[in-house]
């Protein structure tokens, strides 16, 4: 494991993209929940503040995180399609590896991506909670503190879905683009042929429902639209508008199990295939 | 001598078309051993497989009389067609992650750099490299962990005919520390001023293997002709002081053993009552010797 991590560590330090998108990806967040912070609504019985206070920062902060997810699975679709495109994957067979170490290292390291993310958030977390936060209290700073652990998973999530994806198709551009459609439109029409219920359970939906929007911000908790005459012209879950929301517990173990699924999936992929 | 390698009937097809077929080789310590033929005879194929990058149809391999595992992969190193590296790291850094797979220290790679003339450049980034240094960074790659036994597929590949003498150099540099090498080539004169032993592949058949020495050196030939040319063929092919008859265009084509001459085998024809019209002695190239075999 020691070795597998220091191969990904000279690899992946070294290379200019992820440098840059990691950068981007810190800059980005930051930014974001700076200038949120500045921002004034005037909507009574909501004010910006409370989102950036204890125990509420914990849902805010990954919330945000997770808009930049994609980035991360950028990263791991560009170190991984490197691999074929420099035919490494295969010298390093050749000079020793096994096929699953090959699989064993990107895990390694989208593991540690996942970390330095979890750290970050976790970091701004603690910041912000302490500077906005009135009144701190052991109850009230760590109330939903294990929101970010959930965080860490769906970071992981998106990674290991890059790593499949980059596996299949081989290609970095290629594979950022299926990346992007399988989440933009894939995913999204093949729910639309399920019924309401069926359509919670596929895998772009269950991990990106990890950081679901902070109860805090949800402006409605009508399930179908009312018409002046009372009668529901829409019934929003039916046409998925709704989000369509599972047990935060359920969500979790079938996040990790598509992880896991996906990872077993990765493993046979390389080792049928010719590198 | 210590068998290394030996292959058993080896064959190995993609789809319809059968790469190589029914090979049976082997190689001792300490042997320089080539694999000699055209583009598409089948090295390449041959390499991958014995080095467990492709699976063979057919036949077995073994290395040290077992089957490839991972501790007998650290004691080979291998270069497959193009060598690939990381472009964007340093060529120190690419060696790094070799010497890491290999369980090697940080001396070996200097050691590498050292053989090869790279050391200078062990900071550079691989893809600010010539063509020739990229070649030398991937005998470098191989001389990592300090194995036993070096595969190398066209290794000279695209080099200048000065890069071509480095890499000889090189390779003979480690077959004098006791290496036992395994060189794939199509150039003929590669083969002949460095392996000891060949076996030469056309088409995916081995049509021969032994010492360089016994199937490919210059030899003086001898051409003959006569009336009865079938009837003479048939007595040349007799008589124990000839190598080898074959028909080349209208003539006989004759290859003595060392000590006869020229002479002896027109007093022989004579005696058997053959009469020459012809006696012509040339020098075969290699280059025709190597056609002659893959014909």
């Amino acid at each position: 494991m020691k070795k597998l991590f220091q191969l990904e560590k000279i690899k992946t330090l070294s290379y200019p993209a992820f440098k840059t998108l990691m950068i981007i990806h810190f800059l980005l967040f930051f930014l974001v929940v700076l200038i949120f912070s500045r921002v004034h609504f005037s909507i009574p019985g909501f004010s910006v503040k409370g989102l950036y206070q204890f125990p509420n920062i914990w849902e805010f902060f990954p919330w945000v995180a997770s808009w930049f997810n994609l980035f991360l699975a950028i990263v791991v679709i560009l170190l991984v399609g490197n691999e074929f495109s420099f035919r490494t994957f295969r010298q390093n067979v050749v000079n020793g590896l096994s096929r699953n170490d090959l699989i064993t290292g990107k895990l390694i390291m989208i593991v540690t991506i996942a970390i330095y993310t979890f750290l970050m958030v976790l970091l701004a977390i603690i910041i912000f909670g302490m500077v906005y936060t009135n009144g701190i209290t052991f109850n009230i700073v760590f109330e939903k503190s294990y929101l970010i652990l959930i965080y860490f998973i769906q970071a992981i999530g998106y990674m290991t879905i890059g790593l499949l994806i980059a596996l299949i198709f081989r290609n970095n551009a290629l594979s950022i683009i299926m990346f992007l459609l399988y989440f933009a439109i894939i995913e999204p029409v093949l729910r639309l042929i399920f019924k309401a219920e069926a359509r919670r359970f596929f895998p772009a939906k269950i991990i990106s429902n990890l950081t679901p929007t902070p109860e805090f911000l949800t402006m409605t908790s009508e399930k179908s639209f009312t018409t002046s005459s009372g009668k529901s012209s829409l019934d929003f879950q039916e046409i998925g508008l709704m989000p369509e929301s599972l047990p935060l517990g359920i969500n979790v173990v079938l996040a990790a199990g598509f992880i896991g699924f996906f990872i077993a999936l990765s493993y046979v992929i390389t080792n049928k295939r010719n590198l | 001598m210590e068998k290394v390698l030996e292959v058993n009937q080896l064959s190995k097809s993609y789809g319809n078309i059968l790469a190589i077929n029914n090979l049976s080789f082997s190689v001792n310590r300490g042997e320089v051993y080539g694999l000699l033929g055209p583009n598409g005879s089948g090295k390449t194929t041959t390499l991958a497989v014995i080095l467990d990058i492709l699976k063979a149809n057919m036949g077995n391999y073994r290395w040290f009389d077992k089957p490839m595992d991972k501790l007998t992969r650290r004691r080979i190193g291998s270069l497959i067609e193009t060598p690939n590296f990381y472009p964007y790291l340093s060529l120190w850094d690419n060696l790094k992650i070799v010497a890491r797979i290999k369980d090697a220290p940080d001396d070996d790679i200097n050691y590498a750099l050292g053989v090869t003339n790279l050391l200078k450049r062990k900071y550079s980034a691989y893809n600010t490299l010539s063509l020739g240094m990229k070649q030398r960074l991937a005998i470098a790659s191989v001389l990592v962990g300090n194995p036993e036994i070096l595969v190398l597929d066209e290794p000279t590949n695209g080099l200048d005919p000065e890069g071509f003498a480095e890499v000889r150099n090189i390779i003979q540099s480690q077959a004098n520390e006791g290496k036992t090498i395994i060189l794939a080539s199509h150039i003929l004169d590669e083969v002949e001023k460095v392996c000891s032993h060949v076996a030469i592949l056309k088409s995916g058949d081995l049509i021969a293997h032994g010492r360089v020495g016994e199937l490919l050196t210059t030899v003086d030939m001898v051409y003959i002709q006569s009336e009865e040319m079938e009837g003479l063929e048939q007595t040349l092919n007799n008589a124990n002081f000839i190598k080898k008859v074959f028909k080349s265009d209208h003539d006989l084509a004759v290859v003595l053993e060392s000590g006869y001459s020229a002479t002896d085998l027109n007093k022989y024809c004579f005696d058997k009552g053959f009469a020459l019209s012809k006696v012509l002695l040339k020098k075969q190239s290699l280059e025709d010797q190597f056609l002659q075999l893959v014909k």
